[in-house]
């Protein structure tokens, strides 16, 4: 790999990392949901620095081009995150109904309880 | 017994007076509630004017999340048996006896009222009725429990079961999928013969393209329903 090609990558990763943890500064991102791409941003940093790493996994497991195994771990790093993020969606969704319901149902007992206070006037 | 007939609203401005005028008048010994599923049309305006018995959702939540706030409404106040009731016309309270007394006398946990048992009155289009008629030998191939009008919105559920949808009520395909839920739970579900009217006014809320689709999803929500929940024999 030629030397400038890594920097730019190594620079690259460190941008991702540095993005996520101003984002977990701000308070736009959950601590919960950060680990994930934390861990993502770390794999990357170290594929970066040490390319040496990325040419022992893939002797180990037989992949012909370096670059095939760092794009098939991206895939399957990209296919459970959207799959985790279908599981939080459900769970806010269950959630939004459940508090609309329970809205609902306040609203008609506050409504009740204010036309029998006015008929006492 | 204490009933509670629930009447699920999304923009039924037209309907609803005559709805609810028809149902005091044929079947007085209930109480109901209408489910304003945030209506965009005046419908909330008709409720409020009437001074009827109402709860209206600030968001909208779809078929399945309406029905379910009417069950917790019965859950919270205590009723014996709840019926589900279309706010369109299409369901004649003069037959919530047929659909209530097979709940009554503990028969059957649910009972739905089914226009394709004595198939007098509105039968839907040929087209509906294969659908239905394919999704109700579905859910008897998974279920083992025979139900024609397997969409039909018009059931009588007892105390047990409401308590169970209140807390598990399935939310995209509601009708069918509540069939197969209750059934794999333990709840024995069958049918009593109605006669179906056309709605009175207004549009219904599924389009004929939407249909197929309708079918093909359905389809596999009932598959996956029944590959997740274990089958508990006479467990309630």
């Amino acid at each position: 790999m030629l030397p400038e090609l890594r920097i730019i990558l190594l620079l690259g990763a460190i941008a991702y990392l540095l993005v996520i943890l101003a984002l977990l500064k701000k308070g736009k991102l959950n601590v919960q949901y950060s680990l994930i791409w934390l861990a993502s941003a770390v794999v990357l940093i170290i594929f970066a620095a040490f390319p040496y790493t990325v040419y022992v996994l893939r002797d180990l497991l037989n992949i012909e081009v370096p670059a095939n195994l760092v794009f098939l771990l991206l895939f399957i790093f990209v296919l459970a995150l959207l799959l985790s993020l279908s599981t939080i969606v459900t769970g806010f969704a269950s959630r939004i109904r459940k508090l609309t319901q329970t809205q609902a149902l306040l609203e008609k007992r506050l409504r009740e309880l204010e036309e029998t206070l006015n008929k006492k006037e | 017994m204490k009933t509670l007939v629930i009447i699920p609203c999304y923009n039924e401005e037209e309907n609803l007076d005559r709805v609810i005028a028809r149902l005091q008048k044929e079947y007085p010994a209930a109480d109901y509630l209408v489910v304003n599923d945030c209506s965009t049309d005046s419908s909330e305006e008709v409720l409020r004017r009437g001074k009827y018995n109402y709860i209206s959702l600030p968001v909208n939540l779809g078929i399945g999340g309406g029905v379910q706030s009417g069950y917790l409404y019965a859950v919270e106040k205590g009723y014996d048996i709840t019926v589900q009731m279309d706010g369109d016309g299409q369901h004649n309270p003069k037959y919530l006896p047929a659909v209530i007394e097979p709940v009554a006398n503990g028969q059957l946990d649910m009972c739905i009222g089914s226009r394709f048992i004595h198939k007098e009155g509105f039968q839907s289009s040929g087209a509906r009725r294969f659908g239905i008629g394919f999704l109700s030998g579905l859910i008897r191939l998974l279920t083992g429990t025979k139900v024609l009008d397997v969409t039909s919105g018009f059931r009588a559920c007892n105390k047990e079961l409401t308590a169970f949808y209140a807390h598990n009520y399935a939310q995209d395909y509601p009708e069918p999928e509540a069939i197969v839920s209750g059934t794999l739970n333990g709840f024995k579900i069958g049918e009593a013969p109605v006669v179906m009217e056309e709605r009175m006014g207004g549009q219904s809320s599924i389009s004929p393209i939407k249909g197929a689709y309708y079918m093909v999803k359905v389809s596999i929500a009932l598959v996956v329903h029944r590959l997740i929940l274990r089958k508990k024999k006479g467990a309630k």
